[in-house]
């Protein structure tokens, strides 16, 4: 049997679950020598929702896309440095829009077999409203989903990781 | 991080004691204060007065959403505050300039939340902290 694994995607915004998801990742990648991406979407469709409902000026709005841009950058150059230290090259993907669907589309169209994502909220709720846009995209996508837990031993993973 | 993960009780008052806006803005950031979530009071206060100054976030149905970046915070921080008389719903959140993503989403889920009449009118009859954080996380 091939190995089953031959593509996967790291979703990164910022979080320290997210960078802990893209330091699991590489260590997937390394082992298996599955190609990465590593996905950042600029979340407009939130931002445009805030300046309907009056939370945001359109100031605010091109201020925050802005912000949301060059945390993009920064954090996507993050996790290539990690990668690099260990010897695994990854993709850079940064979208914009709603972040499941962008997410959930980026799966279909690259033919990812594997999603990796930080722990989700501990917390139960049965309001939509707090279904994040992690959450979401786990329910969004078509492929296997990871949701890599355990900040400690992860880390632990990648630093052993030569 | 979810919204619904940074609502606990110490992050909640009911009521209110303030009657007017800067008032209820200071009064809302001494909540975090007082939870520990902040170290730096007056420059958490200056960028949500800065904010308020371009253009109040009072939406409708007696609900405001005051928020701002800030370099005296290194995470989201979010205090809930509820004034019975007229009633009002505050919801002001705080966050590291370097998290802007997590933030937008944290405001969108306030907004989203407001949109519920029913669940709004709840909130603002919630009698402690307790049964706040209890309607906002379903039990």
């Amino acid at each position: 049997m091939s190995n089953p694994i031959k593509k996967i995607m790291v979703y990164v915004d910022g979080t320290e679950q997210s960078i802990t998801a893209a330091q699991y990742a590489i260590c997937l990648a390394s082992f298996s020598g599955a190609e990465l991406i590593a996905h950042y979407v600029i979340n407009t469709r939130a931002v445009e929702d805030l300046l309907k409902a009056r939370i945001f000026l359109k100031d605010e709005q091109v201020e925050y896309e802005h912000d949301m841009e060059a945390d993009a950058e920064r954090y996507l150059n993050y996790i290539n440095e990690l990668a690099v230290k260990k010897g695994v090259s990854v993709i850079k993907k940064r979208s914009r829009g709603s972040v499941h669907r962008e997410i959930a589309d980026s799966i279909e169209a690259e033919d990812v077999d594997l999603l990796v994502i930080g722990e989700l909220s501990r917390i139960r709720s049965r309001r939509d409203e707090f279904f994040d846009e992690t959450e979401r995209a786990m329910r969004a996508v078509s492929c296997s989903v990871l949701i890599v837990k355990d900040e400690d031993r992860v880390w632990e993973m990648y630093e052993s990781l030569v | 991080m979810a919204l619904i993960d940074l609502v606990v009780e110490k992050i909640v008052k009911i009521p209110l004691e303030s009657q007017d806006k800067p008032d209820t803005i200071r009064e809302l950031v001494q909540i975090l204060k007082d939870a520990g979530e902040i170290d730096d009071f007056d420059a958490v206060l200056k960028a949500v007065q800065d904010r308020e100054d371009k253009q109040s976030t009072g939406l409708e149905q007696g609900i405001a959403v005051p928020h701002c970046k800030s370099d005296a915070v290194a995470s989201l921080k979010l205090a809930i505050g509820i004034a019975k008389q007229p009633t009002n719903l505050f919801f002001l959140l705080v966050a590291s300039p370097e998290l802007s993503g997590p933030h937008v989403e944290a405001l969108a889920e306030i907004a989203k939340l407001a949109r519920s009449k029913a669940f709004c009118k709840a909130l603002v009859h919630a009698e402690n902290a307790k049964e706040v954080v209890d309607l906002l996380k379903g039990k």
